[in-house]
């Protein structure tokens, strides 16, 4: 499925479930995207993640709406925590079956994103291991001066994003050596299509969705 | 009148929201630890407003630091995407959330008509943010279910949230930079 529309229809489920709240409808689509997360090849570890992140938030939000909310309402709480599945399912099929590369690709052809915009996200995301051991050599530099650098210190952050206007300066003069020049017309070495399948599945999900909120309880 | 965005700000600002979403990842811990802590006295959600203003930071740095309409909107939303790439939480609501959380701290900055960049301004854009998540939340996280008095408290809460990290730690963290005159771009 084109990756932008796949990006669409789960952001416009995640916002009508936000503004509904019917349990049999949430879990019905967390059934769906359970079954086209099987046919992508979930793994045992990746489920054991989806199921496990909304646990604490969804127990709290329970307790506090049915034991200590007006009119202990069990059932709303529910809802809740079904919803919070939801999300938690929706991120899973889009974060496990599409790649950040194909999804920004898609974006640039597909919703006519800049360029610059693109491109410069991405290049970002390609150091994200650097940035991570950047993050931890501030820590370990400080601890060998007897400081310990928490997330609440502002010297962490001031070294990273020192760290980080360099890195800006130097990807953004690579990406220039190597031809890449804003709001210039291109050319795509791969090209991501958008079919009328694509439509067909966004617009009946709707409408099943529509109908099933209406139906249902 | 402005400049426009070039390819050096928008990788900073996407590395920006990388840095920040890494530092965050330590911060999962303590949602959850506060979460569990108070949960058995029913204020268990209260750890999201507690937290929040966290998640918020990169929006008021960004503005800060390039002094550009949008900055604040696109450091927000940009460590949002970031964070869902990475496979965060909430999966495809957090483009959401930061969609949220983007216009609540630009508005800060627009109020001022991006002209004052001080103490006011980083009130506003804290009063703002806290404004309009609190609204998100009201439908995404059920607000709209708890009892008045706890809602009071968790508005006082979110207020108080932003105020330390978007508002003193931003500061903080721009007086450095401003010390070392790495801003000059």
């Amino acid at each position: 499925m084109n990756p932008s529309i796949k990006l669409l229809l789960l952001l416009l489920i995640s916002l009508e479930i936000s503004f509904t709240n019917r349990l049999f409808v949430n879990l019905i689509l967390i059934i769906c995207l359970f079954i086209v997360l099987i046919f992508n090849k979930l793994t045992w570890h990746q489920f054991c993640w989806l199921m496990l992140i909304p646990l604490i938030p969804g127990i709290a939000v329970l307790i506090t709406i049915g034991g200590y909310g007006a009119g202990h309402d069990w059932l709303t709480g529910w809802s809740m925590v079904s919803r919070f599945y939801v999300y938690v399912f929706a991120g899973g099929v889009m974060t496990f079956t599409t790649s950040p590369l194909t999804l920004v690709r898609s974006l640039e052809q597909n919703c006519h994103l800049p360029s610059k915009f693109a491109y410069g996200t991405l290049a970002a995301l390609n150091i994200l291991p650097q940035i991570k051991r950047n993050v931890s050599t501030i820590k370990v530099a400080g601890k060998m001066r007897g400081l310990d650098l928490h997330w609440w210190s502002p010297t962490l952050y001031f070294k990273a994003i020192l760290s980080a206007i360099r890195w800006s300066d130097q990807l953004a003069q690579a990406m220039e050596t190597h031809g890449f020049r804003e709001e210039r017309p291109r050319t795509y070495a791969t090209l991501i299509p958008l079919r009328w399948v694509d439509w067909a599945i966004l617009i009946i999900s709707m409408v099943v969705l529509q109908i099933l909120l209406i139906a249902l309880p | 009148m402005f400049r426009q965005f070039h390819l050096k700000d928008i990788i900073l600002l996407a590395i920006i929201g990388i840095v920040f979403g890494v530092i965050y990842l330590a911060t999962g811990l303590l949602y959850n630890g506060l979460t569990i802590i108070l949960t058995p006295f029913g204020y268990g959600p209260m750890a999201n407003d507690i937290t929040l203003g966290i998640w918020c930071m990169a929006g008021p740095l960004a503005a800060f630091m390039l002094r550009l309409p949008g900055a604040s909107f696109l450091g927000e939303f940009l460590s949002a995407i970031v964070e869902m790439l990475l496979g965060d939480q909430w999966g495809v609501t957090t483009l959401l959330s930061g969609l949220v959380q983007g216009i609540g701290t630009e508005l800060g900055f627009t109020l001022t008509l991006y002209k004052m960049y001080n103490w006011i301004t980083l009130l506003l854009s804290a009063t703002t943010t806290t404004i309009l998540t609190f609204s998100w939340d009201w439908f995404r996280n059920g607000y709209s279910h708890f009892p008045l008095s706890m809602l009071i408290v968790m508005l006082i809460v979110r207020w108080l949230s932003m105020f330390f990290f978007t508002g003193i730690l931003v500061k903080l963290i721009i007086n450095l930079l401003n010390r070392s005159h790495v801003l000059t771009r």
